[in-house]
């Protein structure tokens, strides 16, 4: 398409902003406001899950300790683990950074459905309501996999987990089709698939997973509910269900969920290595090209958490190579980040800090996932310490250390100013050290024969697990520190301008926080994103607010 | 993206990338790595992992030494060049806001060596891995040399059934050194459990490094043979409710004629059973020996306070005098019999399973004591 065609995309009509603060603030159409309000509430979800950690840790400072009681133990970690996946990294990379970012660096004034992304949103307070509050009618006990037919045994509160994770998993598939068509036919013009920025690259792979995947544990959890209220049985194998069955759907989605929780994240360490190293990310295409062959794979490895459950012999192997593909375009994607350090010209700021601490402990985590992708070494680790601390490794080292990366780079687009740059290092270091000191010895007491999901444990483990409670604790208190940082911002942070980091994306072409409608005129786009050596590639852009570094 | 041929070199207007700089730091990183390889290698098992106990272990050790031994250059390289390039291509004082890094977008050689190198391994691992998986599910001779026993998982306890023994042998397994046994294991189908609430477990023993999950209406033959003398925790690693943090079981491993023994005294107290002489009364016990039996095996689940403080089970601090609750779980009158009876034998409640005495390691001895120490509570 020449641009001379594109004369009707640049003209389109503008609605009059919003006038009263509930259409402004509460049921706003704004992709910007909803972003916030996400960040908002998974961020007072991450609060109250982040401290059912806490206490799970203060129970396990010792064996036999009675802080928390059995039940109580059982639910803090199933609530935790739901809390964590569905009502705060999932939304938070999706529905806050997606919302918040990506319309801007495709040069769009919004998702393709404004009314629909809204409806989307506020299913998702309900749905954390309805989890939190199952601790009033006995909370789900048997973890975030809920496997029957232990979860059929349980009181009412996991059918309202069951609620939850439907509301959920309803608003993120129709967030993934929102996006995925703000995708495909909203970008600006003269932007072709591959000068796409790669945090777009990411949510768009990352919606089509959402979109697709999230129908199975739909399925899996309306079964989980008929059979729990109505008795039908689907998993319960007296009455002729399989509970292997349960196993199979869930994980069918929840193993894309995996990299729905990182995907987005790979996207924001795409975007903070180029701006920071003030040079073009290595290898665009082969790390645009890995977010999708990952993407494709994710659903033909979801059996590999299912190798003791008894599984033929020809299915374990199958998933166990299936499995050791996707280390393949891993590693892809982490050799050519690092790739974009050499050479560069580097600017030590905070996001980049967050990013160098993902690729560290990012890379870890890979490395124990492919552990426990063999199977006989798998058969020995399963369901042990060992697992719960490769799962924080991607999760946390992975997906939050990103989420972070990409709060401290994109603070000042949300809000016009920056955070405190020697607290943000702080909070770093603080964090990177406590997250590797709760995390790392797992491995070895795992090893050692340790099970998951246990309120006591053998005192062979008792100074291990002391030493890791005490660097929970640590950790927790490292976002205190975030917290001060991002209120004290509000009035004491430095004002930003349109570009403070020197990004060459859409999103930094315009003032900050981004205007009403994001873009006077839509951009157009002239070549890829990160080309420091040249020239802006942008046309129809205020020349004021272009105020990149060029050579 | 555009690449000229001048991108092909590492090297560009900004500089050349492969400085004497950079192969100082690649010496180090190798350095570091055969040094850490090698204690790979060379470091004993212990203490980095447990026993190897059965023949699979050490098959199965020798796989993640295999996989550590090539994650331990990945590890120092990717952390190693991050912290070089940091440090080496830090934005300096002088440097100008407008000064930028290199342009090169991309490097086909290197990119077909980091593409090529990981896949190698993956297969290499996963053919290794592909020959160790059959030792658990053996098919053929392997499977029709062994003995064949079953493994049934229970809340919270676990059932093994010995071919030509009658009566199940709760919680702590005999084996014999050397021989192979293929295991069935399951757990107990709901039909068949008076609780109604069958659960998923799992017969883990960590020094086997074997585990298989045991669901309900599936038998999964699951194959070891131990390869030393000793006791071995069993572990349940699927969660299947309140007492799940105490389901641990023992695999006793004993030398042949040891086991032989062992087998004999089974059969013996089965055909003393079958002739009548039940060796159950309930002698005299002593209160001050159950009050350090109650607080070894049954503060898990019990508190000795009133019955409201529940763990698992219900406090017993006022068992014989408690006007709200006259009688046991299993209906009868709390009198000395019938809590010895529910002792040994078990009982399923609201609340879930007591097991058998069996489980709880106790003998009639401890039964008496326990009884004795009940009475004395009144809280």
């Amino acid at each position: 398409m020449s641009v001379a065609d594109l004369g009707h995309v640049r003209t389109g009509h503008i609605h009059p902003p919003p006038d009263t603060f509930v259409k402004k603030y509460v049921f706003s159409l704004d992709h910007k406001v909803i972003g916030v309000q996400y960040f908002i509430t998974s961020g007072l979800f991450f609060v109250l899950a982040g401290l059912l950690a806490e206490l799970m840790r203060a129970q396990l400072t010792g064996p036999n300790n009675h802080v928390l009681s059995v039940a109580t133990y059982n639910e803090a970690f199933s609530v935790h683990g739901s809390a964590m996946v569905w009502l705060v990294t999932i939304p938070v990379l999706t529905g806050a950074f997606g919302n918040l970012i990506m319309p801007l660096q495709i040069g769009a004034r919004d998702v393709a459905f404004p009314w629909l992304n809204m409806v989307s949103f506020w299913m998702f307070p309900p749905a954390g309501i309805l989890l939190f509050g199952s601790f009033l009618f006995g909370a789900p006990q048997a973890g975030w996999t809920e496997y029957p037919p232990i979860s059929l045994q349980m009181p009412f509160g996991t059918s309202m987990w069951c609620m939850a994770i439907f509301l959920i998993g309803v608003s993120s598939t129709i967030t993934g089709i929102n996006f995925l068509v703000t995708i495909v036919k909203m970008r600006a013009p003269g932007m072709t698939w591959t000068r796409m920025p790669l945090f777009v690259w990411a949510t768009g792979v990352t919606a089509f997973l959402s979109f697709i995947a999230t129908a199975n544990l739909s399925a899996a959890l309306a079964g989980l509910f008929i059979e729990r209220t109505f008795g039908v049985p689907f998993y319960d194998p007296a009455k002729g269900g399989s509970p292997v069955l349960w196993q199979h759907v869930f994980w069918f989605y929840s193993h894309p969920a995996v990299y729905i929780m990182i995907l987005p994240a790979f996207g924001i360490v795409s975007e903070v290595l180029p701006t920071f190293c003030r040079r073009p990310i290595f290898g665009y295409k082969a790390i645009a090209y890995s977010s999708v062959s990952i993407g494709l794979l994710s659903f033909m490895v979801w059996a590999h958490h299912m190798f003791t459950s008894g599984l033929q012999h020809w299915e374990q192997f199958a998933f166990m190579a299936l499995t050791m593909l996707i280390a393949i375009p891993t590693g892809i994607k982490i050799f050519s980040w690092l790739a974009t350090m050499w050479g560069a010209k580097i600017h030590l700021c905070s996001p980049l800090l967050f990013v160098l601490g993902f690729l560290s402990t990012f890379t870890f985590g890979g490395i124990t996932g492919v552990l426990l992708a063999s199977v006989p070494v798998d058969i020995h680790e399963h369901a042990t310490y060992f697992v719960v601390a490769h799962l924080h490794y991607v999760l946390f080292g992975g997906s939050m250390f990103g989420i972070f990366a990409g709060l401290y780079y994109w603070w000042p687009k949300m809000t016009g100013r920056l955070l405190d740059e020697r607290l943000a290092k702080l909070h770093f270091w603080l964090m990177f050290i406590s997250f590797n000191a709760t995390f790392l010895p797992m491995h070895w007491i795992g090893l050692h024969g340790m099970p998951r999901r246990v309120a006591t444990y053998d005192p062979i483990y008792a100074s291990t697990n002391l030493f890791v409670s005490i660097s929970a604790f640590v950790l927790g208190l490292s976002f205190l520190i975030f917290a001060y940082n991002a209120l004290r911002s509000a009035k004491q942070g430095e004002v930003a301008g349109p570009n403070p980091w020197g990004g060459r994306t859409l999103e930094w072409m315009i003032s900050s926080p981004a205007p009403y409608y994001n873009f006077d005129e839509i951009p157009i786009v002239l070549s890829g994103p990160y080309d420091y050596g040249k020239p802006l590639p942008y046309a129809n852009i205020k020349p004021e607010l272009a105020t990149v570094p060029t050579h | 993206m555009a690449s000229d041929g001048e991108s092909k070199r590492l090297k560009d207007d900004q500089g050349h990338y492969l400085d004497a700089g950079f192969w100082r730091a690649v010496w180090v990183m190798a350095v570091i790595s055969v040094v850490l390889m090698a204690v790979v290698v060379a470091y004993p098992i212990d203490p980095w992992f447990l026993p190897e106990a059965s023949t699979t272990s050490v098959d199965i050790d020798k796989l993640f030494k295999f996989s550590m031994f090539f994650s331990v250059p990945i590890l120092v390289f990717v952390n190693g060049f991050l912290i070089y390039f940091a440090i080496r291509y830090r934005r300096r004082p002088e440097d100008p806001d407008s000064a930028i890094g290199s342009q090169i977008h991309d490097h086909r050689a290197l990119e077909t060596w980091w593409t090529v190198v990981p896949a190698v391994l993956m297969v290499t691992l996963a053919v290794l891995s592909y020959f160790v998986i059959p030792e658990y599910y053996p098919t053929g001779q392997a499977a029709a040399s062994a003995v064949t026993m079953e493994a049934i998982g229970h809340k919270f306890y676990y059932e093994f059934r010995y071919p030509g023994l009658r009566n199940s042998v709760m919680n702590d397994a005999h084996l014999p050194i050397g021989v192979p046994v293929t295991m069935d294991i399951t757990s107990l189908e709901s039909s068949q459990d008076v609780n109604n609430e069958a659960v998923i477990h799992s017969f883990w023993v960590p020094e086997f490094r074997i585990k298989q999950d045991m669901v309900p209406g599936m038998v999964v033959p699951l194959h070891f043979t131990p390869r030393e003398t000793g006791t071995f925790r069993i572990v349940c690693t699927e969660f299947c409710g309140l007492g799940h943090s105490h389901m641990w079981g023992k695999v006793i491993v004993d030398s042949r004629s040891d086991f032989d023994k062992w087998y004999a005294d089974q059969k013996r107290s089965e055909q003393a059973e079958a002739k009548g002489v039940q060796p159950i009364s309930l002698a005299p016990g002593d209160a001050g020996a159950g009050q350090t039996t109650f607080n070894a095996k049954c503060v898990a689940c019990h508190k000795a306070a009133p019955f409201e403080q529940k763990l698992v089970g219900p406090g017993l601090g006022n068992l014989f005098h408690d006007p709200s609750h006259p009688n046991l779980v299993t209906g009868k009158p709390a009198t000395p019999a019938n809590v010895a009876d529910i002792i040994e034998h078990g009982a399923h409640g609201d609340m879930g399973t007591m097991p058998p005495m069996q489980v709880n390691g106790l003998s009639q001895k401890d039964v008496a004591n326990l009884v004795a120490y009940l009475q004395t509570l009144h809280k």
